[in-house]
């Protein structure tokens, strides 16, 4: 019961880096269509961006004291994520809105294994695992339950929180604001909205805007949680959250996060109790993802498939 | 290491994006003032073509570098003298030479097409200046090692970058004329020879392409990138000009009309290789390894190629085979102790990965799209997971499965030198006729299946599947078809590999040689079969002559394929279908046309619609 509770909740924790991560999948493919492969590297590059605002750009009495330096950190991994989202859009993927569906595929695939490459060999050190320091008051919290204890380090508690927290706001102003009403309308039709006055240049930069934004605190969670980063981080990452955009139905805020705490607890509890152990627990994602893909391709929220070229 | 303070390092990389990003925006404008300034001005086209020649032969004469470098990587590489003898007509200068010469006798010579021709120089010559300038900038530690620097003055690089961009405005003189159609029917007697000459001709390039650079072994001399480079560049812009003139489309078109003669030169041309000077026990490797990649790009062309699903894990049929293989050889590490004669275990390989293929394809019945892409990345990870645990003991795991025998038939072991007649032949040699053989065969099967009815049926399906099956096309089955003949083909090609390399390891199968397959299909056009091959060659013999710079040899790649799907969607040998229709969507226009392509994307703020 104890180790079952506690998969769960290492499940969760994981689930909640996942989500923030495929809220800026779902929210890109469903405004474009395009799989930003590179959405994943990211993420990566924005864990770089943190430690490197820890490490030299900020005055050391800061990195005594959390709160500043996990704001610091914070500001850091958001402005270098959302720039290279910007950046991305503008130089790779917007010259081919218009080209055949493979096109921008092929070139999320090139600038993935750019930004990976770009980084390893940049980043002092980043050639293997990199420490990041913990800059989150680290208390483990026990809980006692029949059968032994479990226990949520204060990080983890830390991302379960904010990735709730994070796509409830984004769900309100989606939902609500001008620019999320815009959103919508270019998702469905660009051409109509275009008609009605959206500019639809402006409102999918601003799409990368937010995924890159919720890239860069997926980022910094993910460092300050795991203590360490190499750059093989942002791949695997971002084949899991979008897997957990397909399984909650791309376009679904809500299906996004569903579906990171789907994969998540599935990789740790599966990976407990499953044949395979440890060793099978991404092959049961990956079986998830086909089932799912196969059986439901709309996804556990989503709306049912439109005819796609 | 140490690591350098936050600000200098952000300043730095801040001032190198500036850089950069100055210079290609002073490109731009340069080439769109150019262009506009130059467009009908028929009369501009002599002037600008003598002198872009005369100061291409200039850049050719003077010297490079301004000074020696004493702390290179290797003690060969501890001078640039390559670049600084004076008088220097070798190796790349001399291509310069060539290049400008032929700049300066075209322009009084009547040929046809004339401004695709100085398309083609222009290119060339951008291609050999720029690269040799910036390795020269790079290893001689700035702009100094190629300019001035010490009371030595080297502006040779630089002379020839102006050349070229003078020599490249020729052609801008108004619109590029249309190619020149030669009359393709001739008599045997005329045919015959030429294409055994071409054959021949292309032979030969090949060979020195391959040896360019190296010592007989495949050692790396020193500047082995650059040389290779400047003479790729140089035959690139020769066949450019062929093409600009129409001779290459006369001889498409002719070796289509005798088909049978080209295929038997083309086979015995491939046989001979071994018998030129890229005869070496090495480049037999590199050969082995170009043809198992070209069979597994011709499989993954059927399935992407024709029928227009994209395969994200591809290589798994290739390791699926070459597990097969490996499990029947008689190996310490396999799990059967039976040992298959090779024959039998291709084929079961063949087999095997076909089923798998099948498996795999069986989600495109309800899966389309993007989402397929998705499916099939998945199984590949499943598939190097489960190789990787060594999953029912057939992979070894982490130990991999090593000592494969090699092939043997007729008592000659296949990875030993051979000797025919006196005649002492490379180790491989055996290895490199049976990728040959195995080449042709996947090349015939993808050559008869694109015209049969299934192949007409995938190319309806990569159209418009909704059509297709409204016009009464099994389109499930066609699909899974598809995988099913691709995935037999890598999985012999995998069969092939498993006894060449002697040992099958998971990592050779991971998510990055998929898409390195994928990129050898694109680079050299989709559904092309000359494209597959072509592509496959590059991915493979340019790592091995630009190990000088192993470092960025994946961030190069990445921009590579970014550059091509922006600039070339189409492939360097685009199908001829495929060119068609891609013209129609109004993406690529025709390739007289690629500089509009380029101006009318991006900041137009025009039609965005997906």
């Amino acid at each position: 019961m104890a180790t079952l509770l506690q998969q769960l909740i290492s499940g969760l924790v994981l689930g909640g880096q996942i989500a923030l991560i495929a809220l800026g999948y779902t929210m890109v493919y469903g405004i474009i269509q395009l799989i930003n492969f590179a959405h994943g590297e990211v993420f990566m590059v924005s864990v770089f961006g943190a430690l490197a605002t820890y490490n030299w750009f900020i005055p050391e009495s800061w990195q005594q004291t959390w709160p500043l330096a996990l704001l610091a950190m914070l500001v850091g991994a958001v402005v270098v994520a959302v720039v290279l989202a910007v950046l991305m859009e503008r130089f790779a993927y917007r010259p081919l809105r218009n080209a055949p569906r493979l096109a921008p595929l092929i070139t999320a695939l090139g600038v993935s294994v750019m930004l990976k490459e770009i980084v390893r060999l940049s980043f002092p050190g980043a050639t293997a695992a990199v420490h990041v320091p913990r800059a989150f008051w680290d208390e483990p919290i026990t809980f006692k339950v029949p059968g032994g204890t479990v226990v949520i380090g204060s990080t983890g508690l830390l991302v379960i929180v904010v990735a709730i927290v994070g796509a409830v706001l984004l769900q309100v102003y989606i939902s609500r604001s001008r620019m999320g009403r815009a959103m919508r309308a270019t998702a469905q039709d660009p051409d109509t909205a275009r008609l009605m006055g959206v500019d639809p240049n402006r409102t999918i930069v601003l799409t990368f805007v937010i995924g890159g934004a919720l890239a860069g605190v997926a980022g910094v969670l993910y460092g300050v949680h795991l203590n360490n980063v190499d750059t093989d981080a942002g791949f695997l990452t971002g084949i899991f959250a979008f897997t957990a955009a397909v399984l909650g139905g791309v376009g679904s805020i809500k299906g996004a996060v569903i579906g990171g705490f789907i994969i998540g607890v599935i990789k740790t509890v599966g990976g407990q109790y499953l044949p395979g152990g440890t060793a099978y627990d991404l092959v049961w994602i990956f079986v998830l993802l086909i089932l799912v893909l196969v059986f439901r391709p709309q996804g556990l929220f989503g709306e049912p498939e439109r005819v796609r070229a | 290491m140490n690591i350098p303070p936050g600000w200098a390092w952000l300043g730095q990389a801040l001032l190198i994006i500036a850089g950069i990003i100055l210079v290609i925006w002073l490109c731009r404008l340069g080439e769109r003032r150019g262009t506009a300034y130059l467009a009908d001005r028929p009369a501009y086209l002599r002037p600008l073509a003598l002198l872009g020649g005369v100061l291409a032969l200039l850049s050719a004469l003077l010297p490079w570098v301004t000074f020696e470098l004493n702390d290179g990587v290797y003690p060969e590489l501890s001078t640039l003298q390559f670049f600084d003898e004076p008088w220097g007509v070798t190796g790349f200068r001399g291509f310069i030479l060539l290049l400008g010469l032929a700049s300066i006798v075209l322009a009084f010579v009547p040929i046809p097409a004339k401004r695709r021709v100085y398309r083609a120089i222009g290119l060339a010559l951008f291609g050999i200046t720029l690269f040799n300038t910036g390795f020269i900038i790079y290893y001689g530690g700035g702009i100094g090692a190629a300019t001035a620097a010490d009371g030595v003055v080297a502006f040779g690089g630089l002379v020839g970058l102006v050349a070229a961009a003078v020599v490249w405005f020729a052609h801008r003189s108004g619109p590029l004329e249309q190619v020149p159609l030669w009359n393709s029917k001739v008599s045997r007697a005329v045919a015959y020879p030429v294409l055994l000459l071409a054959f021949i001709a292309l032979l030969l390039v090949v060979a020195m392409l391959l040896r360019a650079g190296t010592t007989a072994d495949g050692d790396s001399r020193a500047y082995a990138g650059p040389i290779f480079l400047s003479l790729l560049f140089f035959i690139s812009g020769v066949i450019l000009a062929l093409n600009g003139l129409g001779f290459t489309k006369w001889l498409t078109d002719v070796s289509d009309k005798h088909r049978l003669w080209s295929v038997v030169v083309l086979l015995g041309c491939s046989i001979a290789l071994p018998f030129t000077e890229a005869g070496t026990d090495y480049w037999m490797t590199i050969a082995v390894n170009i043809g198992v990649y070209a069979a597994t790009a011709i499989g993954l062309n059927i399935v992407v190629g024709l029928a227009g699903l994209l395969d994200l894990g591809y290589i798994a049929f290739l390791g699926i085979g070459a597990y097969v293989a490996a499990n029947f050889s008689e190996a310490s590490a396999a799990a059967f102790g039976i040992k298959l004669p090779f024959l039998a275990a291709a084929i079961v390989a063949a087999v095997v990965a076909g089923v798998f293929g099948a498996i795999v394809g069986s989600p495109t019945l309800r899966v389309r799209g993007d989402y397929l892409a998705i499916v099939t990345l998945a199984f590949g990870e499943i598939f190097r997971k489960a190789a990787q645990n060594d999953i029912g003991g057939l992979t070894g795991g982490a130990n991999a499965i090593p000592d494969i025998p090699p092939i043997s038939a007729f008592g000659q072991s296949f990875s030993a030198p051979l000797e025919i007649g006196g005649v002492k032949l490379p180790s491989g040699v055996l290895y490199y006729i049976l990728v040959v053989v195995l080449v042709a065969v996947v090349m015939l099967v993808f050559a008869n299946l694109k015209d049969s009815r299934i192949g007409r049926a995938w190319i309806a399906i990569r159209e418009d599947e909704d059509a297709a099956r409204a016009m009464g096309i099994k389109t499930g089955q066609a699909k899974i078809l598809a995988f099913l003949i691709g995935a037999t083909l890598a999985g012999l090609a995998g069969a092939v590999f498993a006894h060449k390399t002697s040992t099958v390891a998971y990592d050779s199968f991971q998510f990055i040689e998929s898409v390195t397959l994928l990129a050898a299909v694109i680079l050299g056009g989709m559904a092309s079969i000359p494209g597959a091959v072509l592509g496959s060659a590059l991915l493979i013999v340019l790592p091995e002559k630009l190990r000088d710079f192993q470092d960025l040899r994946l961030f190069l790649f990445g921009l590579a394929l970014v550059l091509i799907m922006r600039f070339r969607p189409q492939g360097l040998i685009p199908d001829r279908h495929r060119r068609a229709e891609l013209a129609d969507e109004g993406v690529v226009e025709a390739p007289s046309q690629e500089h509009n392509v380029a101006d009318s994307t991006p900041g137009g703020g025009a039609a965005v619609t997906r």
